[in-house]
């Protein structure tokens, strides 16, 4: 029972490391930087979730006392707070990144301006709906219990969720890339943007796409960890990004796979860590990966980086 | 060349005009700046994790200025109170301090966290600027010297009394679990005197686990503790990771009693564990309850700016530290008039003033031992009783 309990915590904590870090990846895949304004989008779904499933700001903010006319289903909030995540990144991809590289810039420059965005936007969330911190209505599951027995376990409703839509959404993301032509499309752009482009292919738009995509996947993951855990104020989303970075690394950078499994690997050993010793568990995931670097330092999925003479 | 002299020249300017800003900082010798108003200034965390103690510390800061200056102020003059945010951690509570005392402020009211507190207080014995906390509840908050008191009694003195109240409430009480934030010193605090009054219960905690402040996914430590099987939980944590420590809790199954302590003791809970708060047991330092004039001034501003709502604890502290330091102050400018005394001299006489006076505030009866720890004669203990809807509550007190 106690593996089993510790398996379901650590999947469920991973997966949304996973769908976090597969965020970083698109973008790094095809820009070759690190949107560090990546957390800011995954705290900005988390909020839009909220909002949509008739969650209602508090008294700070200028925003002070809003909620909109209706209240979503938590199987509508979520899609369409994505969608209103992505729509956030295809403006921080607009302001801080495309500027740049239509100058050319050194794409180092790109992670200063992200990080800007992202400090902006993390303080208009403040301005905007306050400082204070939000819980998603109880209520939001609609009928289904907060729990259920599993094998001995018991799992949260929401764990399974976490769980479900993590792994759903990473499938539907890879079966695209796979088959599709914009997916393939986008694989051309990360792996030779120039000759994509001599090829026919829009290298600007599937860059957009990225973004897009990225931020989907960040407003999907925010929301669901704001259904588990609230949300803690508009700067919640660091925490998870610097996780999400190290997953992101641990997986192996611009790798699809690379990214979930280095998400269930670091939510895992998370979970593995002693109760007693919980204080040490952010300790255990960063050793862990500083360990893996050490012996495979390109990540656990990653390319080897070609050798330039 | 001759732009690398400039550059230099340049530099040598701008560092001694830092050094000098950096000396004159410290207006200690100079006579208190009295223009706008007698200057207090307060620090309170109203961004980061502890934002929900710092609003509701504010409204009552807001609340006893207006009383104050709604009644003639310091012997005529207004008192003005300057307001910094400190986040929630020490560092911006050490800049907040400080920013406050080179401001020139007569004293301070805060920080909001005990954590803090011991990062910031020494600052302002060293400075010699008299400090009330509002909110602090760690021992040893006073002893950090003679310009540091308080007006939230700590934990040993009320957190024992919601024991009590479980026990009377299930007497056949025998599995305690217990939980705290193990990088938070109120936290840390509290849970030994929780642990004690435990074991001196004949209750000794079948399990304790750990947490840390910024945590928010506590299922592995409630997995380890439910297969303990507890009746009673106790938590020393903060309102946001105990609220949700709450919510997964219940999501997980557990279905007894839950003890919590003074971080939780706030309605700013509700919207974090909503229904799952219903049945929380907290000791408390203030009863909206109590009836005595001040209490009953200090309901009627509260209920008026807050549409008919009953203060919280924090609040009613918050008023509290600043109605403290006004009485000291007008009666110090009574005794040696403000406009005549310097700063590093004011401050000193203020913080004896404030440790000698008794006042009548809406905890009921306080004054200061000469340490600076506050004497409360009543305390209470409260259950959480949520509203159907499970987004609003109220602390009910048990009789």
């Amino acid at each position: 029972m106690d593996l089993l309990q510790i398996l379901v915590n650590g999947l469920s904590v991973g997966a949304v490391y996973g769908l976090f870090a597969l965020g970083y990846t698109l973008v790094f895949s095809v820009l070759g930087v690190i949107n560090f304004a990546h957390g800011a989008v995954f705290t900005v779904g988390a909020y839009f979730t909220y909002l949509l499933i008739g969650g209602a700001v508090g008294a700070n903010g200028l925003l002070a006392g809003l909620a909109l006319p209706f209240a979503l289903p938590i199987w509508g909030a979520l899609p369409l707070a994505g969608l209103g995540a992505a729509l956030v990144a295809l403006l921080v991809e607009r302001v801080a990144f495309r500027p740049l590289r239509r100058r050319r810039a050194d794409p180092l420059l790109a992670l200063i301006t992200s990080l800007g965005a992202g400090v902006i936007l993390v303080n208009l969330i403040q301005l905007l709906v306050g400082a204070e911190s939000y819980a998603i209505p109880t209520g939001a599951l609609g009928g289904l219990p907060a729990s259920f027995p599993l094998l001995g376990a018991r799992v949260r409703t929401v764990q399974a969720l976490l769980l479900g839509i993590a792994l759903l959404l990473v499938a539907m993301l890879t079966l695209w890339l796979e088959g599709s032509r914009n997916g393939k499309g986008l694989q051309a752009v990360a792996e030779d943007a120039e000759t994509a482009q001599l090829l026919g292919i829009d290298s600007t738009a599937m860059v957009r796409l990225a973004f897009g995509l990225s931020g989907f996947l960040a407003g999907v993951a925010g929301g669901l960890v704001g259904l588990s855990v609230s949300i803690a104020g508009p700067y919640f989303g660091i925490g998870y990004g610097l996780k999400g970075l190290a997953v992101l690394v641990l997986g192996g950078l611009g790798s699809v796979p690379g990214a979930v499994l280095g998400g269930l690997i670091v939510g895992l050993a998370e979970a593995f860590v002693p109760a007693d010793w919980s204080g040490w568990k952010d300790a255990v995931s960063y050793g862990f990966l500083f360990l893996v670097l050490l012996l495979r330092p390109r990540g656990l999925l990653g390319r080897p980086l070609p050798t330039k003479v | 060349m001759i732009f690398g002299r400039l550059q230099r020249v340049g530099t040598g300017l701008l560092t001694l005009t830092l050094l000098l800003a950096g000396c004159g900082s410290d207006a200690g010798n100079q006579p208190i700046d009295l223009s706008g108003g007698v200057p207090v200034g307060a620090v309170l965390a109203l961004t980061g994790n502890a934002n929900v103690y710092g609003q509701d510390q504010k409204t009552g800061l807001e609340l006893a200025l207006k009383q104050r200056n709604g009644s003639g102020g310091i012997n005529g003059r207004p008192l003005k109170l300057a307001l910094e945010d400190s986040g929630s951690d020490e560092p911006g509570a050490n800049a907040a301090f400080t920013l406050q005392i080179n401001r020139g402020v007569l004293a301070l009211v805060g920080p909001t966290l005990s954590q803090q507190a011991f990062s910031a207080d020494p600052i302002a014995q060293r400075r010699g600027v008299p400090v009330v906390a509002p909110s602090n509840t760690a021992t040893g908050i006073p002893e950090i010297g003679f310009f540091i008191s308080r007006v939230s009694a700590q934990s040993s003195v009320i957190a024992p009394l919601a024991i009590d109240r479980a026990l009377k409430l299930q007497p056949g009480l025998k599995r305690a679990a217990v939980f705290y934030a193990q990088d938070d010193a109120y936290s840390t605090a509290e849970t030994t005197i929780f642990q004690k009054a435990l074991k001196e219960k004949g209750l000794d905690p079948v399990t304790v686990q750990r947490t840390q402040l910024n945590d928010q996914d506590f299922q592995n430590q409630i997995s380890a503790a439910l297969r303990e099987k507890p009746d009673l939980i106790v938590l020393s944590l903060q309102a946001v990771d105990g609220g949700n420590l709450i919510r997964q809790l219940r999501e997980l199954g557990y279905k007894g009693l839950i003890v919590a302590g003074n971080g939780m003791n706030t309605p700013n809970i509700y919207p974090i564990c909503q229904k799952y708060c219903d049945g929380l047991l907290i000791a408390q330092a203030y009863s909206p309850e109590l009836d005595t004039p001040a209490n009953g001034a200090f309901l009627k501003a509260f209920k008026a700016t807050s549409g008919g709502a009953t203060p919280p604890q924090l609040t009613a502290q918050a008023y509290t530290a600043l109605q403290v330091i006004g009485e000291a102050l007008e009666r110090l400018d009574r005794r040696q008039p403000l406009s005549a005394a310097t700063l590093t001299a004011a401050r000193k006489e203020l913080m004896a003033e404030i440790l000698s006076g008794t006042y009548q505030t809406p905890l009921g009866e306080i004054r200061f031992t000469p340490t600076g720890e506050v004497i409360q004669s009543q305390f209470f203990v409260a259950q959480v009783r949520m509203d159907p809807g499970g987004r609003s509550g109220r602390f009910a007190l048990l009789q």
